[in-house]
């Protein structure tokens, strides 16, 4: 008997249509009930381990949604060095599950050996340009194959920066040949936070390196006289966000969208509700570019 | 700007953010002032900006613990239990992307807490809640059928040892934690705990559908735990000072919960 080779079904690449982030509260249900969403995306991490009730389930969910892993934890852009056993870890991940798309972060997330676990901003310059694209390059080398790098949400912007945040993400694709995650709804919280024109980023974006988009929901926060937008994944994707969506797709056409659900995780049928959402305007910018 | 280059340089930034985000301690404040002088500041004050990545720093900190020490946290009550995770992690920060670890420290740490305030069961508590998060996450194999142990030639089977389950952790304690951790299930017995139960042994897998935990009798435990240990039966049966009246009901038991994936046969 010759070597035993496994097919996973279904293969392929995410299509351009959506799909909800898996969390455990919903393993079962998603396998029993198998919703109407075109594609899953989990956290890579969550399925770092050799075993265990939640490694099962994502096998089971795999056998009928293509997947995505998504990264919060390497910190590719800590000036400290990567934690190699972390990136051999989401190497194995993929070995195991084979998505068909792998994203992390633009951001950074330790340093003198403390983890802080969160996605920490960059400063926009020449040096941090040059940083993450030497850190990508040699994550994409490692792992042999492309990687998607996520725009965050922030809370402050550096004195240092002296590019605008689109005008980074491109250079950095540019010199990484990594792709883009672009999580819209973390674009319409920095333009609340921080003064961002939201509607440029979309506008300015490179539109062949954009491969997948986010859609969440924020928490409001009020300090004094301010608001302070928290990306904290808990709510549903807000109108504005919605509309800044109409418009990216409408620039970029059809991409693969998540809707992403982190905190007070609803009902699976809420998710597969925003999803639907989601599909209609892709659908009709599908109808339109017809 | 008039600052020096290596002023705003990624690490001397990064620097003085992560000192920022550990808890407060005169370090943290110098940082914070540092830090400030690096954001932009358009009326809404730098360090109320930078607050957010504190309080997101320790949540995601705290966060992670509860989930792995759900039965102690409702021992010992939310506020306590937030206390205990912020002297822990000044003590013993994330050391790693993944979450999972962070509470990897936390028994033997809180056992030097309250050692001296009769809490000492709560850290045996957390113990137990260690080794069902190092189960939940380890590999589980298809099981050896017991059949397999009827091939081995009698005269040799106290030379055999039994490979168990990746999955299978050992906690041996003087407190009632097996107790401790069924009432403190959301859906257990609720009961409150009842130290005088005593010492309890308790031998953790995972299966399919989650973790189980089984109280074992002592020399019963003491038997899987040679075996986990890498014993052949014949010293795990002395180790254990087990009867060994009772030896085919413990295997029995033993290969009936899937807990053993080979044997370890002498050349």
């Amino acid at each position: 008997m010759g070597d035993v080779r496994t097919a996973r079904i279904p293969g392929g690449p995410i299509p351009a249509r959506a799909g909800i982030g898996l969390r455990s509260v919903h393993h079962d249900e998603l396998v029993a009930r198998r919703p109407a969403v075109a594609w899953l995306e989990v956290h890579t991490e969550n399925y770092f381990h050799e075993g265990g009730p939640h490694l099962a389930a994502l096998e089971r969910a795999r056998e009928h949604y293509p997947l995505s892993l998504h990264g919060v934890g390497l910190g590719l852009g800590s000036v400290a060095p990567l934690d190699p056993a972390h990136l051999a870890r989401v190497k194995r991940a993929i070995e195991r599950f084979e998505p068909a798309l792998v994203s992390e972060h633009a951001c950074w997330g330790h340093a003198g050996g403390e983890h802080f676990n969160d996605l920490l901003p960059l400063p926009y310059t020449e040096e941090a340009v040059e940083h993450l694209a030497a850190r990508v390059r040699h994550v994409q080398d490692f792992l042999g194959r492309q990687v998607l790098v996520e725009n965050l949400s922030s809370y402050f912007a550096y004195t240092a920066s002296s590019l605008t945040e689109w005008d980074f993400l491109a250079a950095v694709v540019e010199r990484s040949g990594c792709g883009l995650l672009l999580d819209v709804n973390n674009i319409y919280v920095n333009s609340v936070n921080l003064g961002l024109d939201a509607g440029r980023f979309i506008d300015c974006v490179p539109t062949e390196a954009v491969q997948e988009i986010h859609l969440a929901g924020y928490r409001r926060n009020r300090v004094g006289t301010r608001d302070l937008l928290i990306d904290d994944h808990g709510s549903a994707v807000c109108a504005e966000v919605w509309s800044l969506y109409r418009r990216a797709i409408t620039r970029l056409g059809p991409v693969p969208t998540l809707i992403e659900w982190d905190t007070d995780v609803p009902a699976l049928d809420v998710l597969v509700t925003e999803a639907f959402k989601a599909d209609t305007i892709l659908e009709n910018a599908r109808e339109l570019a017809a | 700007m008039n600052s020096p280059p290596e002023a705003t340089t990624l690490s001397h930034l990064q620097g003085c953010f992560a000192a920022a985000l550990r808890e407060p301690g005169p370090q943290s404040e110098v940082a914070i002032r540092q830090l400030a002088d690096c954001i932009v500041d358009d009326g809404l004050a730098p360090a109320r900006r930078l607050q957010v990545y504190r309080n997101n720093a320790r949540a995601m900190f705290e966060g992670a613990l509860e989930r792995t020490y759900p039965v102690l946290r409702r021992q010992v009550g939310d506020e306590q239990f937030a206390a205990l995770a912020r002297s822990y992690r000044a003590e013993h920060p994330s050391r790693s992307g993944d979450l999972h670890w962070v509470g990897e420290k936390f028994a033997p740490w809180l056992a030097a807490q309250v050692a001296a305030d009769g809490g000492a069961w709560l850290a045996e508590l957390a113990r137990l809640e260690w080794a069902c998060e190092e189960a939940l996450v380890a590999a589980r194999l298809p099981p050896l059928a017991p059949a397999e142990l009827g091939q081995v030639v009698p005269e040799t089977l106290a030379e055999v040892g039994l490979v168990l389950q990746p999955c299978v952790r050992t906690v041996s304690s003087r407190f009632p934690v097996w107790s401790a951790w069924r009432a403190g299930q959301v859906d257990g017995a609720g009961e409150p705990v009842d130290l005088a139960l005593g010492a309890q042994h308790v031998v953790v897998t995972c299966g399919d559908t989650g973790l189980v935990l089984h109280s074992l009798p002592e020399e019963q435990f003491l038997f899987v735990a040679a075996l986990a240990g890498g014993a052949t039966l014949g010293s795990a049966v002395e180790l254990a000072a087990l009867d060994v009246e009772t030896l085919p009901g413990l295997l029995a038991w033993i290969f009936g919960e899937g807990l053993v994936t080979s044997l370890r046969i002498p050349k």
